[in-house]
């Protein structure tokens, strides 16, 4: 009997901690879903309040069609998608090898190459990269920022795909090997559509670094034409320093995708940045 | 049927074959890596040697310690290291609290334990950028709500103006960034603890050890190896991050939260010295990787006690 009335507090302790934990997580969304909903006197109220007396779609309308955020939605998204891309064609070969052949001197080079510039972080970079795109002639490009992202996520990428390339038995292409498919033939017809579930929670997580990469954005690009998102609020804020309701639209739209594809394919990349992080 | 000698020259040219195909797989990576990380490293440790401006190609010429001396007789840089080391220690320590507090609960089975996992994450998932934006409207002193709990609560006479005062204004960008930043904590956590074998639990409480001494002696020592790698890559990622503080404060109010990156994007961006933002960087550099020496020796002595 007693160690029953112990379990039921316990149990409902836990469930208070973890709805404070999720408060805790969810409250600045929530906030930003209701700031971003109300009129301009109702955001500048002494005392805020939790309800929406007139919601509008005013702060959207402001920041979609006034302030050039469907320009900057579509190069985050063209940047995005083909940074995700990019790495993954990349990682998926550089993978590969790491997984079938990590006893090679090559691999093992390779493998200290990418820990080590793992660490070097981009600020440090910041500097040098600029001047190498000037000298490129590709600064003020969307392709800079896409070069720039793929190379920061390669390693990462690479030692996931790695992982997931060891869980499937070499012998299965060995048999397709054998039937005289060579072996990027094997790789793209026997070993991807396998690897499906691995493939999206790399490429959610390519999608999602250069989706939210502000540094690069802000550095390399100055004009407005092939401005990406995250840059473009720092300046909104800038620009318009008390229009904080449409400041609020800005980032539900910056947040949005994110979050919803996360939602969806959440199980895939819990499970595969999970992996990721035990390895790495 | 093959000789022995033929299929050893199979093996050979099998093994050439597999060599070839290594390094051609590898190596766009390589081209991506030596010619975005590589170059640019070698050319920050030379510049910062050298008189190098964005604006004025007339400058140049080897510089010797010119950038070093002026970097660190910078009014600014003994205040900016201090900030910076508080701003990376500060952040560290919350995060790694609030990641191992949430892992232990969402460890624990109970009813919708992944909808609560998948919830924890999300603000990982959120630019910087965003959660700086969100949390300063948040704690603005004019209409911000938590400023309005606050006064209303009883607990405080009259709103904070958390950014714009320069004793709240560093543990303000902490407290921000060990919310976006906790929920990577959690899942490495989590991960680790999978590995902790049930029954040990069960032995343990058998015994009527109490949940401290169960977390002491049969959960933490499991998450030793993890929480070495998590704190290594975060010390170092705090530590150069730019964005938080930028977003948030801009390095202000005067002065209060000014860290390194930021000192090497003024030198860079505002007056255009590569060479001294170069020097700053090839020092922040050093640091790092003396960081890394640290992490190195600490993750060997830790194989070689759990290996025995």
């Amino acid at each position: 009997m007693k160690i029953r009335t112990y379990r039921r507090v316990t149990h409902a302790v836990i469930y208070v901690l973890l709805a404070i934990l999720v408060v805790y997580c969810l409250f600045p969304f929530a906030w930003m879903m209701i700031s971003s909903l109300k009129p301009i006197d109702e955001i500048r109220m002494r005392v805020p309040t939790f309800t929406i007396h007139r919601p509008t779609l005013d702060n959207f309308v402001n920041v979609l069609v006034e302030h050039n955020f469907t320009t900057y939605i579509r190069n985050s998204l063209v940047v995005s998608l083909a940074a995700c891309a990019l790495s993954l064609a990349i990682s998926l070969l550089s993978g590969y090898v790491f997984s079938r052949f990590y006893r090679r001197r090559a691999v093992k080079y390779t493998n200290f190459f990418m820990l080590v510039s793992q660490m070097i972080p981009g600020v440090l970079l910041l500097v040098p990269l600029y001047i190498t795109m000037r000298k490129l002639g590709i600064l003020e490009s969307k392709i800079s920022l896409i070069l720039a992202y793929t190379t920061f996520v390669i390693p990462l990428c690479t030692f996931m795909l790695s992982s997931a390339y060891d869980s499937i038995p070499a012998s299965l292409e060995e048999a397709a090997v054998l039937d005289g498919c060579g072996r990027l033939e094997t790789l793209r017809r026997v070993i991807l559509p396998i690897m499906v579930p691995s493939i999206v929670s790399v490429g959610l997580y390519a999608f999602i670094n250069a989706w939210n990469e502000f540094m690069f954005g802000y550095v390399f690009i100055s004009q407005d034409a092939n401005r990406t998102i995250t840059p473009a609020i720092m300046l909104f804020k800038g620009a318009n320093s008390i229009n904080w309701g449409g400041l609020m639209a800005a980032s539900v739209i910056a947040v949005l995708p994110v979050a919803l594809i996360f939602l969806f394919l959440q199980r895939y990349f819990m499970s595969g940045l999970m992996s990721g992080a035990v390895k790495g | 049927m093959a000789t022995g000698r033929e299929v050893r020259a199979g093996a050979v040219s099998r093994r050439r074959s597999d060599t070839r195909f290594a390094w051609s797989a590898m190596a766009p990576a390589w081209v991506f890596l030596v010619a975005l990380i590589g170059y640019p490293l070698v050319l920050v440790v030379l510049d910062a040697f050298s008189h190098v401006n964005l604006i004025k190609p007339t400058v140049g010429g080897f510089a010797g310690l010119d950038n070093f001396a002026q970097v660190v007789s910078d009014p600014h840089f003994p205040a900016a290291v201090g900030h910076t080391l508080v701003w990376t220690v500060g952040s560290v320590v919350g995060e790694y609290a609030v990641g191992l507090g949430s892992a232990l609960l969402l460890n624990r089975p109970v009813r919708g334990r992944g909808a609560f996992r998948a919830l924890t994450f999300i603000p990982w998932l959120v630019p910087i950028i965003v959660a700086g934006m969100t949390w300063s409207w948040m704690l603005n002193p004019d209409f911000g709500i938590v400023n309005s709990l606050l006064v209303k609560g009883g607990l405080v006479d009259r709103p904070i103006n958390f950014l714009g005062d320069a004793t709240w204004a560093m543990p303000t960008v902490i407290f921000v960034n060990v919310w976006r930043s906790f929920p990577f904590y959690t899942i490495s956590f989590l991960a680790a603890l999978q590995a902790v074998p049930e029954e040990l639990y069960e032995a343990a409480q058998i015994d009527g050890a109490s949940p401290w001494r169960r977390f002491r002696y049969v959960t933490f020592p499991d998450l030793r190896s993890v929480s070495l790698i998590i704190v290594f890559i975060h010390v170092i990622w705090t530590s150069v991050n730019f964005d938080f503080i930028w977003v948030m404060t801009q390095g202000g109010p005067n002065y209060a939260t000014i860290t390194l990156p930021i000192l090497i994007y003024r030198y860079a961006m505002q007056q255009f010295d590569v060479g001294m933002a170069s020097a700053l960087s090839t020092l922040m550099l050093i640091g790092t990787s003396l960081v890394f020496v640290v992490y190195y020796r600490y993750r060997r002595k830790l194989s070689e006690e759990i290996l025995g």
